[in-house]
């Protein structure tokens, strides 16, 4: 755990980059210090690692004050990330990475043989070894920024807006990177950045900051959507927040339409029975086949075979153990027949869902993490 | 044509190049590295540098005179502090070049800032530094050839002989001399640059 304990910045000039700031962040989590420029995420970053020295107050690490170890021997244990990656132009890839073994004396067989384990976990190929960091892309740079920082296995490990300067695509696959890897890892990460999509999207907690290193919220990615703390937050987080919110929800949780289906042998009076106004017809295999419209079942024969029968297309599914609200929500708003299907693993079809259906587990998701804010700020507040 | 002679004037000629280049490094370091250190440090020694530069080798040469005589030690000291001119801001230069990132960086892996200095700064300001000293190398070659005047061998021996004895050749020769020992300098500091760089290929 990392703790903040009214730690203030304050330059010569008297600009104050941050002010009192106590926070705590939890070991295994991922917190993101999100901000405007100018608002003291990164001095408070690099103030754990002692790049920046504070002007008042502590920092924790496990109960450690920082300033309390000599900095050289700090930083050994402290993975660091930044943004223009910061790799040595004159050393191999596997020497980049091998960097804090080698300054830990770990022997350069020892260290190189990690370094290539490092290479294997963050998805780099092995030839990359021997080859000078300016020879790689940009996002490959990055992820050896990563290994490299994870080469000693520190227990905590920052960024400072590690994806910043790479294209979209890249940001985006190096952050579901990220999350696999803190899933297998669970280190303590401390991560800056301004883009506070990646902040909702790779974040345990986020703590938004305000101009003049002031904290203006800290809360789970879902409740700074569901409940932003004031109207700074609620314009920082952005438009459609709500809809953005329903990622966090399970889709779980949906009550789906098992009955409204029938399989491709079925008759067309067999799917007039069920008299709703959208068949699912499945395949041989329980897979989705398409929609068969009521209002066209009528002027079909009743004895002829679904199979036969013009459906329309099924579009986008969703698998409920995986995909959250907002997935599920997306395929019906895309359906022309404002349903969609629900699939399991290997495309079987689970069941459907209406508006009506996706309304209810919506409202009963919201009022399960209300719940959950209200226990969670009692027992915060309970000595 | 003399070649025994010639070789014998090129190998003491190429030492003086040479000998007043590596001492002026083993100068230039500590001090480009405590000017690019602290900044307030370079403001009195780049102009200093270049003071120095500008004073004529021959005065020296002769103020010299009284204390080391007619050695290879009067030339040398003067091309080392000619060479400072260039080498401190070129280490200096050097230094500036590495990226801040990557400055940074090395110093939040845990590198103290002797270590960083030899293992990070130093090594990636080898082609700037380099490029100074060909410069240094290649001005010294041609000076030293000035030291003849107060005697001390070098490849000025040809001009001056040349001279005396209304012997053109000799003087030309003299200079192809002096070309050919300043390339193959050049070409051996490109050559030692490119091997102590891999990494800039």
């Amino acid at each position: 755990m990392i703790t903040f304990d009214h730690v203030t910045k304050r330059y010569p000039d008297g600009t104050v980059a941050v002010d009192a700031l106590s926070l705590e962040i939890p070991a295994g989590k991922t917190m993101v210090l999100v901000g405007p420029s100018g608002c003291g995420k990164t001095t408070s970053l690099r103030m754990i690692n002692r790049l920046i020295e504070p002007t008042e107050g502590t920092i924790l690490i496990d109960g450690q004050d920082v300033q309390a170890a000599e900095p050289a021997q700090l930083r050994r244990g402290i993975g660091y990330v930044i943004q223009q990656t910061g790799l040595f132009p004159h050393r191999t890839i596997e020497d980049n990475i091998a960097t804090v073994p080698l300054l830990n004396h770990w022997g350069k067989a020892k260290a190189r043989a990690r370094s290539r384990e490092l290479m294997e976990l963050v998805g780099l190929d092995l030839q990359m070894a021997r080859r000078y960091p300016h020879q790689l892309s940009g996002g490959q740079q990055q992820r050896v920024g990563v290994a490299r920082a994870l080469a000693a296995d520190p227990p905590v490990l920052l960024m400072d807006e590690p994806f910043s300067a790479v294209d979209p695509i890249v940001r985006a696959s190096l952050q579901d990177e990220l999350l696999r890897l803190q899933a297998e890892l669970h280190k303590t990460i401390v991560m800056v950045t301004h883009d506070v999509e990646e902040a909702i999207k790779v974040g345990d907690i986020v703590a938004v900051f305000r101009p003049g290193g002031h904290l203006a919220q800290v809360d789970t990615p879902e409740r700074l959507l569901g409940a932003p703390a004031d109207d700074y937050v609620t314009d920082f987080v952005g438009f459609d927040r709500g809809i953005r919110r329903l990622s966090f929800f399970s889709a779980d949780s949906l009550d789906l339409d098992a009955e409204a289906m029938v399989g491709e042998d079925a008759t067309v009076a067999d799917a007039r029975a069920l008299s709703v106004p959208w068949v699912l017809v499945l395949d041989s295999e329980r897979k989705p086949r398409g929609w068969a419209a009521s209002a066209d079942l009528v002027s079909l024969p009743a004895g002829s075979k679904l199979a036969d029968v013009p459906l329309a297309p099924i579009g986008h599914t969703f698998r409920p153990g995986h995909d959250s609200l907002r997935s599920a929500l997306d395929a019906t708003v895309l359906s022309r027949t404002e349903r969609a299907v629900g699939v399991a693993a290997d495309g079987t079809v689970l069941g459907v869902t209406t508006y009506e259906r996706l309304r209810t587990a919506i409202r009963a998701a919201e009022e399960a993490a209300d719940v959950q804010a209200a226990d969670a700020a009692r027992a915060g507040a309970a000595p | 044509m003399n070649w025994p002679l010639l070789w014998q004037y090129t190998g003491a000629n190429a030492l003086l190049g040479v000998l007043p280049a590596v001492i002026g490094l083993a100068i230039a370091l500590p001090l480009g590295v405590a000017c690019a250190r602290w900044r307030w440090f370079y403001v009195p020694v780049l102009p200093l540098t270049t003071v120095l530069y500008s004073i004529p080798s021959l005065a020296l040469f002769v103020v010299l005179i009284d204390y080391t005589g007619l050695s290879n030690t009067t030339v040398i000291i003067p091309l080392t502090l000619f060479s400072l001119c260039v080498l401190v801001p070129n280490v200096v230069d050097g230094l500036r070049s590495v990226p801040p990132p990557v400055r940074q960086a090395a110093t939040a892996m845990g590198f103290g800032p002797m270590r960083r200095l030899i293992r990070v700064e130093l090594p990636l300001a080898i082609p700037v530094i380099i490029a100074g000293l060909r410069i240094a190398v290649v001005s010294s070659i041609s000076l030293a050839s000035v030291g003849q005047l107060i005697g001390v061998s070098s490849l000025g021996y040809f001009f001056l002989d040349g001279f005396q004895r209304d012997f053109p050749e000799e003087i030309y020769v003299g200079g192809a001399a002096i070309i050919a020992l300043a390339l193959v300098c050049d070409l051996l500091l490109v050559q030692t640059r490119r091997l102590a760089t891999p990494w800039s290929r």
